[in-house]
């Protein structure tokens, strides 16, 4: 066939007005939720066990066709703005920890799991953690994945040549107060000259925040970030400055990495997951990490939730996979294919979990990090925590980084904070 | 379309001799050339528009907006972090563009005289323009690393002290400028070196029958006309360094819970895009990130007409 050059144009016509006219009749037509036997669920690459995900939708497969994605990048923009576009909706959707407090407040987007049944698997999850994935007014929005219990991982060689405590349980025994941790790396500098006990001062004050259950937002929506509880963790802070027992490191850097494979930065204090990214980051270090409790008390640091949406046609049918993925046996599974620390109890005394771990010499971690998961006290979760909390971070990394005056941070901070508190409709 | 097949009748029809009215003429033009713009009031003009209207709300994405008057404007005006981050976009752009600008121009000048592969060269110059910018950002991350990096173990080997180039105010600065130099030094050489093919060779024939130095001729013919080309360079670089983004996020991210938008300490990385990132992702505040957004058009938009009025003097 010979196409002419007006031929051609008609055809392009036809064909664009074809595409406008098909892409309106589908907007018309854009389901809110899933179709048909589909079951989508949206969640982020190591977010779920592979083999848990790939063992659900063979055991559902005669009632649903379980359609597991996973989202890269930002993965919170896209589901709220799925949301809010109303198209396309997954019917469970998970939830990161740190995103909790941008999803309660607006509960009345997924179904309440209590109107499903959800309170009789209560006492099987650490209750804590149940607690987090409840809005305000009680809606049950999400159902436990993990959690991230925080313990102190320290170079066992390295400690013992600086005389301290270096058996894992005389190290959680001894070091139990920020004082005596600090005292150990003064004593760690002066033994072993050139090496730090922590990589900056931010790593000291988060966890003391994390510690406690008063963050910088209450229920009230009043600012408290500048009461004992932040200000005991900023002199906490600003004392590791002082004693010298931090590092000018940048946490992440190739610089990071090369002096902790040097044993010139033997300890860390970090959740459960920082187990994975310390074997990649030093995969040389093998056999010379060992985990101990943190001083004072474990704190928790990210951990996630499965969660159905109000697009969801079949909530019962949801429900019933979100409860058989995240029972005991699915998340020990989890915790050996993505390091997702259980957030049910009986899973630590599992098989899976028991096993020597040949990177920490052969120590059993769950035992620290399954009482520590069990001893966390958490803190109200607000919305304004993000914008608030981040002038205080910034500030004391200004001390520990660019040597600032600590009462002209401090101040800084708080005039800030006042400023945004009024901005976000925070009383102050 | 039903609408205006409707209208005509009536009133006066029209005679056949008349013309017809202009839409109905061209209205296959229009239609061919549409789809532009479809996608543009779409993609574009809704999205903007939309912005204006967030702008003047309160609002976290998910739940009801709520009216917010010009409250969002007026919270910008006082916020010390947003002229920070005009402050830094600058800084950062200054430094980036002006040792870009001095590098093409020599690159240019070799290239043009350069006699055996010139091809090559030209390939291997473009090159990291089109390299992903958080793949180089990682990589300049080492190399400017405080311990281990080369440029550190350059300034030790000539007796320099180090300098924890990410961890201090100018050196997040110098690093980021280094990484954008880089990165366009090559792209605007090749620019350059079209405005120098496009200067006739009589005129430098010329200056040397007037014995004039090479040096005089560079000054004399070379630059004045190659000021087309120049404009044309300052242009681009200043729209590409107002938006600079990726390049303090990548080098400035942290592997702990910091927020990656935050810019390093004392967030003097923390450019204007930056920052309004973190306004409106890290913060979930859609209204004010739509305000700092319409912030940052109105910086872009005092540029263009310096840059414009660099323009318009050349024309007089």
């Amino acid at each position: 066939m010979r196409l002419s050059r007006r031929g051609l144009l008609r055809a392009g016509l036809a064909g664009t007005a074809a595409t406008a006219l098909g892409g309106l009749a589908s907007g018309c037509a854009v389901p809110t939720g899933s179709t048909g036997r589909n079951m989508v669920l949206w969640y982020w690459s190591g977010g779920l066990s592979d083999t848990v995900v790939k063992n659900a939708k063979a055991r559902y497969d005669s009632s649903v066709d379980l359609d597991a994605i996973q989202i890269g990048g930002q993965y919170r923009s896209k589901l709220i703005t799925t949301i809010t576009g109303r198209a396309h909706i997954p019917d469970i959707a998970g939830l990161k920890g740190e995103d909790m407090a941008a999803y309660l407040p607006n509960a009345d987007q997924f179904i309440d799991l209590r109107t499903l049944g959800a309170e009789k698997y209560k006492d099987q999850y650490l209750s804590w953690k149940w607690d987090q994935g409840i809005a305000d007014d009680g809606t049950m929005v999400g159902f436990p994945i993990d959690c991230g219990p925080v313990a102190h991982y320290y170079q066992y060689e390295i400690f013992r040549r600086a005389g301290l405590p270096y058996e894992p349980a005389d190290v959680s025994k001894e070091l139990n107060t920020w004082e005596r941790f600090f005292d150990a790396g003064e004593q760690l500098r002066k033994r072993i000259p050139g090496t730090m006990l922590l990589t900056d001062v931010n790593s000291v004050f988060e966890n003391v925040v994390q510690q406690g259950s008063k963050r910088y937002v209450d229920k009230d929506r009043h600012f408290i970030g500048d009461q004992e509880h932040v200000r005991r963790a900023w002199a906490l802070a600003v004392e590791a400055k002082r004693r010298g027992i931090v590092s000018d490191l940048v946490s992440g850097t190739p610089d990071q990495l090369s002096a902790k494979q040097d044993g010139k930065l033997p300890s860390e204090l970090g959740a459960s997951w920082a187990a994975f990214d310390i074997k990649n980051g030093v995969p040389k270090a093998k056999g010379r990490y060992r985990v101990a409790d943190m001083p004072v008390r474990p704190a928790n640091n990210g951990g996630s939730f499965l969660s159905i949406t109000k697009a969801c046609r079949e909530p019962e049918q949801a429900f019933e996979i979100i409860t058989w993925m995240l029972n005991a046996a699915n998340q020990a599974q989890g915790y050996v294919d993505a390091g997702l620390f259980p957030s049910t109890p009986a899973s630590y005394g599992l098989k899976q979990m028991q096993e020597p771990d040949e990177f920490f010499g052969g120590q059993v971690t769950t035992d620290v990090f399954g009482p520590a998961a069990q001893k966390i006290a958490v803190a109200y979760n607000s919305p304004f925590d993000v914008a608030l909390g981040q002038p205080i971070k910034d500030e004391i990394k200004n001390v520990g980084v660019l040597g600032k005056d600590p009462k002209k941070a401090w101040s800084d901070a708080m005039s800030k904070c006042r400023r945004i508190a009024k901005h976000l409709g925070v009383s102050y | 379309m039903a609408v205006l097949e409707q209208t005509p009748p009536a009133v006066a029809q029209p005679s056949p001799t008349q013309p017809k009215k202009g839409w109905r003429k061209y209205w296959h033009l229009y239609a061919a050339i549409s789809p532009f713009y479809l996608i543009f009031l779409g993609f574009g003009l809704f999205p903007v528009g939309f912005s204006l209207y967030l702008s003047l709300h309160r609002w976290d994405g998910l739940g009801s907006m709520e009216w917010a008057g010009l409250s969002q404007y007026q919270y910008l005006l006082s916020d010390s972090d947003f002229w920070n981050s005009i402050g830094n976009t600058i800084i950062i752009w200054a430094l980036a563009t002006f040792p870009m600008i001095f590098l093409a121009m020599v690159t240019a000048v070799m290239l043009n005289s350069a006699v055996r592969f010139k091809g090559l060269y030209r390939v291997a110059y473009f090159l990291p323009n089109v390299t992903s910018v958080v793949a180089i950002a990682i990589v300049f991350g080492s190399i400017f690393s405080t311990n281990s990096g080369l440029v550190n173990a350059v300034f030790n080997a000539v007796g320099l002290d180090q300098v924890a180039w990410l961890n201090t105010p100018w050196g997040i600065k110098v690093t980021i400028a280094a990484l954008m130099t880089w990165q366009w030094t090559g792209y605007n050489a090749i620019i350059f070196l079209a405005g120098l093919q496009t200067i006739p060779s009589d005129l430098y024939e010329a200056a040397r029958m007037d014995g004039a130095g090479p040096v005089q001729t560079f000054f004399r013919i070379t630059l004045p006309l190659l000021r087309p080309t120049l404009l044309f360079v300052l242009v681009v670089s200043t729209v590409t360094g107002l938006q600079s983004f990726s390049e303090p996020q990548v080098l400035l991210q942290t592997s702990s819970n910091d927020s990656t938008f935050a810019g390093g300490p004392g967030h003097s990385g923390q450019t204007m895009v930056l920052y309004f990132f973190q306004q409106t992702f890290d913060n979930n505040d859609f209204g004010y990130g739509a305000a700092v957004a319409w912030g940052i058009f109105l910086v872009v938009v005092l540029f263009s007409i310096i840059n414009w009025r660099l323009v318009q003097r050349r024309g007089e």
